[in-house]
């Protein structure tokens, strides 16, 4: 049987922030009297992860994912809820839990800013206690995977974002951990940047076994990492499961796509086909994932088709339209 | 041992750290020569023109000034440039940096005043055992053994209580990440440069027991000139104890408080 790293039961944030209505008047007023809001960042959120897995946490700003991941490397302590990593809760820190857990942070670093990474390198070695033979080891794999030799004698400071972020992920890994938590790890970096990124987690993965919990707004980086995904919003759990799909259980919606024929007329569509693109005599329908085989029948008999398929959404679309409006509708 | 060795690594890396930096191995060195040079002229202008100072005389007040320099130099060494990282609105409080120090399986405490070390503050601590040596020099025969002993441990005395101000005034940042709390601490530090004994009782008391600046500087300063009795470095030893204590509960309490950076 296969090890649960990770179990979250009916997880719980609230936050108290404080409020105050614009103005001089109402500044110097909370200086005195300070109202408070409660905010639920995430509401009763529960899922398990298990060994090895890379699971892709998505969600619009202000969805939760950041909370719910300093949650679990122990930052923060849950308003309700139980958490369990590597049987151990989070949030009592022990060092036993933490030796065995990383964080990458896309928008901060954990480097010296004026020196090479290499001296950060070894000063992490020192506190996650690992022998000067098997940081030789890990390092020189860690080198070697994300290509990189030429970056250890460089001042931080001197760095692209993209080889400071592969700094970072040394920083990570050094020792080993099991569980890895990486948020928005690609922020920034170029397209080709990402890609080498990408291929080095999912390299990495395969080669240690490790469980990554990851973050990110690039639809590309889960796409391409992560065949599970757990979407949130608004501090809720809309899906957990397969990256396929996400389309099918929370996009209610086909695309039809069809090409007429040359010089055919303007056709006459039926009201519940939308129109998405039209160019050509190339024409793309949004229609309810309950109406598509009707509609294409319809279609079929009463225009000129030369061409016509009936697919999911992209997965692009489906995010968009959540990330929007919060639900998909037909 | 493990700790011993942490150290180490922080005040090597730190070490390189600053020397990435020419210019500031000269600028530390010329703002240390500057606050050596306006402190003796102080002193030397008071006793041009008096024998003695509420009680302290010349010799005294130098050995005031060299602890105050020595104490200053200590903090300046590790606790300021760790506990200072914190602070501010580029402090890793408010910036979020400090989810770094909490991820590592290390005593947040212990990082947080260990982590970063100003090794130039070592030609401080040279110049402030130079005003010192002063001192003793113009003391004559009565610089005993015994007063070498009971300095070193009023000197580690005064380094426990001032950790324990600076860790209570750096853990108040988590009440308010963006404030400067050791500003207030440097400007009630500058009255240490004198004895505590030439102030007003009321002001005598405020900075032995509320903000004891005065058993920072002024027991390690006694026992330097052999004025100190037993029980006034038991009392403060255990001064200190409780200080240090109860900061370190101030400072684990703001810990819990702190909600990181948002993303």
């Amino acid at each position: 049987m296969v090890e649960k790293q990770i179990e979250v039961r009916k997880l719980t944030k609230t936050f108290k922030v404080p409020v105050r209505a614009e103005g001089f008047a109402a500044s110097l007023k909370s200086l005195v009297q300070r109202k408070y809001q409660e905010v639920e960042a995430v509401r009763e959120i529960s899922f398990d992860i298990e060994a090895g897995e890379v699971v892709g946490f998505i969600g619009p700003n202000g969805a939760g994912k950041t909370t719910s991941l300093k949650i679990l490397s122990g930052l923060l302590h849950p308003s309700s809820g139980d958490v369990r990593v590597l049987g151990f809760k989070p949030w009592e820190r022990e060092p036993a839990y933490l030796s065995q857990i990383s964080m990458v942070l896309g928008n901060k670093s954990q480097l010296l800013w004026d020196i090479p990474p290499m001296d950060t390198f070894r000063v992490l070695a020192e506190i996650y206690r690992v022998p000067e033979k098997e940081f030789n080891l890990i390092l020189d794999e860690l080198i070697d995977l994300l290509d990189m030799k030429a970056l250890l004698t460089k001042p931080v400071r001197n760095m692209s974002l993209g080889e400071r972020m592969k700094c970072e992920l040394v920083a990570g890994l050094l020792y080993r951990p099991r569980v890895m938590f990486l948020d928005e790890p690609t922020l920034g970096l170029d397209v080709s940047m990402q890609g080498r990124l990408r291929r080095f987690l999912t390299d990495y993965n395969q080669r240690s076994g490790v469980t990554m919990m990851l973050t990110s707004h690039y639809m590309a980086d889960v796409t391409a990492l992560c065949p599970r995904v757990i979407l949130i919003h608004r501090g809720e759990l809309l899906y957990d499961g397969e990256l396929a799909g996400l389309a099918s259980k929370l996009a209610p919606f086909k695309l039809v796509r069809l090409a007429l024929e040359v010089d055919s007329p303007k056709p006459e569509l039926p009201p519940e086909a939308e129109i998405v693109e039209q160019e050509n005599g190339r024409l793309t329908l949004r229609v309810a994932r309950a109406e598509a085989p009707k509609l294409t029948a319809h279609l079929l008999n009463t225009l000129p088709v030369a061409d016509l398929s009936v697919e999911d959404p992209p997965i692009e679309a489906v995010i968009d339209q959540i990330y929007q409006d919060g639900e998909v509708s037909a | 041992m493990y700790h011993l060795r942490l150290i180490g690594s922080f005040a090597k890396i730190s070490a390189q750290n600053e020397m990435a930096y020419r210019a500031n191995f000269w600028i530390s060195l010329l703002n240390s020569a500057l606050n050596l040079v306006t402190g003796i002229l102080g002193v030397w202008v008071l006793f041009e023109q008096i024998e003695t100072l509420n009680g302290w005389d010349l010799p005294a007040t130098l050995a005031i000034l060299g602890v105050y320099l020595s104490v200053g130099a200590l903090r300046g060494l590790f606790i300021s440039p760790s506990l200072d990282t914190l602070t501010g609105m580029d402090g890793e409080v408010w910036t979020g940096k400090f989810d770094f120090t909490l991820l590592k399986p290390v005593d947040v405490q212990f990082q947080a005043s260990f982590r970063h070390w100003h090794p130039l503050a070592l030609i401080d601590l040279a110049l402030g055992l130079g005003v010192l040596y002063l001192a003793v020099s113009q003391m004559g025969s009565s610089f005993t053994a015994g007063s070498l002993l009971s300095f070193a441990v009023a000197l580690a005395i005064a380094m426990t209580l001032l950790y324990a101000i600076l860790l209570v005034f750096a853990g108040l940042v988590f009440w308010s990440p963006g404030f400067l709390f050791t500003w207030v601490f440097d400007g009630i530090f500058q009255m240490a440069r004198y004895p505590v004994g030439i102030y007003p009782t009321w002001l005598q008391w405020l900075l032995t027991w509320l903000v004891p600046i005065g058993i920072i500087t002024t027991v390690p300063a006694e026992a330097f000139t052999g004025n100190l009795n037993l029980s006034m470095l038991v009392g403060s030893g255990l001064f200190a104890l409780v200080a240090v204590i109860c900061a370190s509960l101030v400072f684990r309490l703001g810990v819990r408080r702190y909600a990181s950076a948002s993303s």
